[in-house]
């Protein structure tokens, strides 16, 4: 019955629509007949423009706002209180933050991982679009042989990996074997991966865990796919004249790459660079899939720490307070990079 | 002007959007207003069961519907205990639950805490649809006794449904390969027989899941306690000998661990790379049909005690708690609990899923005595049940779950010595029930 009723509302209003089309238009065309109007009487043709500017922009930040800036005031307003015993808590949350140990240890792991990630996944991208550039041929083929990793689910992807990583009778511990090689606990291994190189020399809790290298490596495989992509668009872009300009000039290979190439191609890594590194902070899929959600906090980024505060321990004041402490990290970070690396990207 | 217009209008999306009317999200409750029904037609139970028991109890669901007027009882899987305890605390925030969910004991504190579970005891008491003394005292004590929350008025604010005990499976081909007659019955022959395995057949004897329920049972086994009103004992000496005999079992690779989340011991018990592994009662299809004719080469047994005097094991297993949504949805729940637990549905769940018959009287059922007479092994977790013991109901509990698995984890790793890691381990702990508190 209710879908019969759904129904007959989608038909009403489809042939509202219909019969209110014409004057709605005509509506429409005085607002931006009179708007136009208004604009042409500015004295300053840049004030007419900002205006144009805020009302196209207007529906995408109406989105914005409520999807975007309003969960983020209210996760701020919801971080000054103790949702546990319902009572305003100030500053009490971003106190408590400061001296746990969990939170720091999350963003020791965030900092390997975005460490351990970004220049990895910038060099293998650059590396392997630089190769299908030059190819030529079959490099559509190419493309997307390397883009696939990215368009495939992660967790579908981790999954995958989590049975070739398995630390008893995985296929990549059936191959290390075959090898000679000692087997390893790979994705459930907590101690550092330079205790296990040194052979015990430097302490188990130092640098990374050999289960958070996985992580690493799984993330760099399933994301320079997408860097690569960005890098072929920015190879392509760039005028042949003047490789070869610089070749007839006399130019060897690596200084065409690192005094032409490299300078046209900056704001693709600029662009790269700054999207990885907020996507490093904001890393959960991976972590999530292959860890099967954090049981050890050597895998615990801050996102799986926000995420087992929210929906683990219901402790919603203090994971807002540590989502806050994330959104200020990422902002800062991106600023930093931008003055940083905005100064050395060259757009021409 | 234009700029302080944009402005002004950004201001008042962002403002209208953000929710402040909401005020921040009541984890405590508000007595006496429901939670919106997610199916307002149907009694909607989220539940954890899988493939043929999932069956099993969609059709238990129906002929329960069938046999009565009034709202129906849809049964929807969700996934494991966590996933689900996962969805009801966003639930709990949205303020639209389903009528019941299963789930642990230390869930059903944290959901009675946010007052979004109804005391089951007016339920039980009326006359009309509720429990005579004799139904009752069918139950086993223990069964009823965890679903009484001290903490929260005493109330019994979750029933027994999917009941079941930890126990240790042993396989035989293993053992005999090693030369071992029986399993072992103390913790000591545990660790010896786990060196003769390595040593006479190189398997590493014990396939770990680091699960807290696990890791409880053996606590208790140890002889030790989990709490004391609502002080954890982790630092004393059972939990210190548990972790010294996880220390020792990695140390010396008579042990592995599997990776969290999935069956991988079960799978390699079954293929001879395990000689034990520590699980729930109703593993025991799902190990069978790994077997399949070969009985004889696997059984199931109490898990070893340091006194095989006194044996203690973990009673867990999921409880049922009824959601404060419509007194219709409420009662249906209810109702659909009453016919669950009843004898023969009892019985019959028992026998088509593994886990144990929540009552004393199945005992004697001639469906239960043929079953106990079809392997020498189907009767033993039965065997287990009056000396389980459950896990703690306190409010906090679900995330000292979490430090528990991770202390025995770090143990394991090599990362902390025994002592260390239970002294630290009490201490999280502790914290973590205060700040629940």
């Amino acid at each position: 019955m209710n879908e019969w009723f759904g129904l007959l509302g989608i038909v009403i209003a489809s042939a509202s629509i219909l019969a209110l089309r014409q004057p709605l238009v005509a509506i429409l065309d005085s607002v931006l007949e009179r708007l136009d109007s208004r604009f042409e009487r500015q004295v300053w043709c840049r004030q007419s423009d900002t205006a144009m500017a805020v009302t196209l922009l207007f529906p995408g930040l109406g989105i914005l706002a409520v999807f975007g800036f309003a969960p983020l005031i209210y996760a701020l307003y919801i971080s000054l209180f103790d949702t546990r015993a319902g009572a305003f808590a100030g500053p009490g949350n971003y106190v408590r933050a400061w001296h746990d140990p969990e939170f720091w240890g999350g963003i020791r792991v965030t900092i390997y991982y975005a460490i351990g990630t970004i220049p990895a996944t910038l060099l293998l991208s650059f590396g392997v679009a630089w190769l299908l550039f030059r190819i030529g041929r079959g490099r559509g083929f190419f493309r997307t042989v390397y883009f696939l990793p990215y368009v495939t689910s992660a967790v579908a992807a981790a999954t995958v990996w989590r049975v070739l990583l398995r630390p008893h009778s995985g296929y990549v511990n059936a191959l290390m074997e075959a090898l000679g090689l000692p087997t390893q606990l790979w994705l459930i291994e907590q101690r550092g991966v330079l205790h296990l190189l040194t052979n015990g020399w430097i302490g188990p809790e130092v640098g990374p865990s050999l289960a958070l290298c996985c992580i690493i490596a799984f993330d760099i495989w399933h994301a320079s796919g997408f860097g690569v992509v960005i890098f072929l668009a920015g190879l392509t872009a760039i005028p042949r004249e003047l490789e070869e300009a610089a070749i007839v000039d006399g130019a060897r290979p690596w200084q065409v790459m690192t005094r032409v190439v490299l300078p046209l191609l900056s704001p693709t890594v600029f662009f790269l660079a700054i999207v990885s590194a907020i996507k490093a902070f904001q890393a959960f899929n991976s972590f999530y899939a292959l860890t099967n959600t954090a049981r050890s906090t050597d895998t615990q980024n801050l996102v799986i720490y926000i995420y087992s505060q929210l929906y683990e321990s219901q402790n919603y004041g203090y994971g807002a307070t540590v989502a806050v402490c994330l959104c200020v990290a990422i902002v800062g970070l991106t600023l930093v990079q931008w003055r940083v690396l905005g100064r050395w990207v060259h757009y021409e | 002007m234009y700029r302080k217009l944009a402005g002004f209008t950004l201001l008042a999306v962002v403002i209208t959007g953000c929710g402040v009317p909401g005020g921040p999200p009541d984890t405590q409750g508000t007595e006496g207003t429901g939670f919106r029904p997610v199916d307002a037609n149907a009694a909607l139970l989220w539940d954890r069961q899988t493939l043929e028991t999932a069956e099993l109890i969609g059709q238990i669901a129906d002929e329960f519907n069938s046999s009565r007027n009034g709202m129906p009882v849809k049964v929807e899987h969700l996934g494991g205990y966590t996933d689900i305890n996962r969805k009801v605390s966003v639930s709990i925030q949205a303020r639209t639950l389903p009528a019941m969910a299963v789930g642990y004991e230390s869930m059903t504190s944290e959901y009675a805490r946010a007052r979004a579970v109804v005391p089951l005891d007016p339920y039980i008491e009326d006359p009309e649809i509720g429990m005579s003394e004799e139904d009752l005292a069918d139950f086993f004590p223990g069964m009823l006794q965890s679903n009484i929350y001290p903490q929260l008025d005493g109330g019994m604010y979750s029933f027994p449904f999917t009941k079941s005990v930890l126990m240790m499976y042993f396989n035989k081909r293993v053992l005999r390969a090693a030369g071992i007659e029986s399993p072992p019955k103390t913790w000591d022959e545990f660790l010896a027989q786990c060196r003769q395995i390595k040593e006479r057949t190189g398997v590493s004897a014990y396939a770990v899941d680091i699960d807290c329920s696990t890791l409880d049972g053996m606590i208790y086994s140890m002889g030790g306690e989990l709490v004391r009103d609502t002080e954890s004992l982790f630092d004393q000496p059972p939990t210190i000998r548990l972790f010294e005999l996880l220390a020792t079992l990695a140390k010396e690779d008579l042990a592995y661990r599997i990776q969290p989340g999935t069956y991988d011991d079960r799978e390699e018990f079954a293929r001879d790379r395990a000689a034990f592994f520590f699980r729930s009662s109703s593993h025991r299809p799902y190990t069978a049909a790994l077997f399949g004719a070969n009985t004889d080469d696997w059984g199931m047994a109490m898990i070893p005690q340091a006194n095989p005097e006194a044996p203690v094991t973990v009673l867990y297993g999921g409880n049922i708690c009824v959601f404060r949504t419509t007194q219709e949805h409420e009662r249906t729940a209810w109702e659909f609990i009453k016919h669950f637990t009843s004898p023969e549905i009892s019985v019959r769940w028992a026998l088509g899923s593994g886990y144990l018959p929540i009552r004393k009287s199945a005992a004697s059922h001639p469906d239960m005595q043929a079953f106990f007479e079809q392997w020498e092994f189907n009767r033993a977790a039965f065997d287990c049940l009056p000396y389980a013991r459950p896990e703690p109901n306190l409010v906090g509990w679900q995330e000292v779950r979490t430090l528990v698995e991770r202390a025995a984890a770090e143990v394991m790793n090599g990362l902390k010595e025994p002592a260390q890691a239970a002294e630290a381990l009490k201490r999280q702990a502790d914290a973590a029930i205060a700040a629940a508190r």
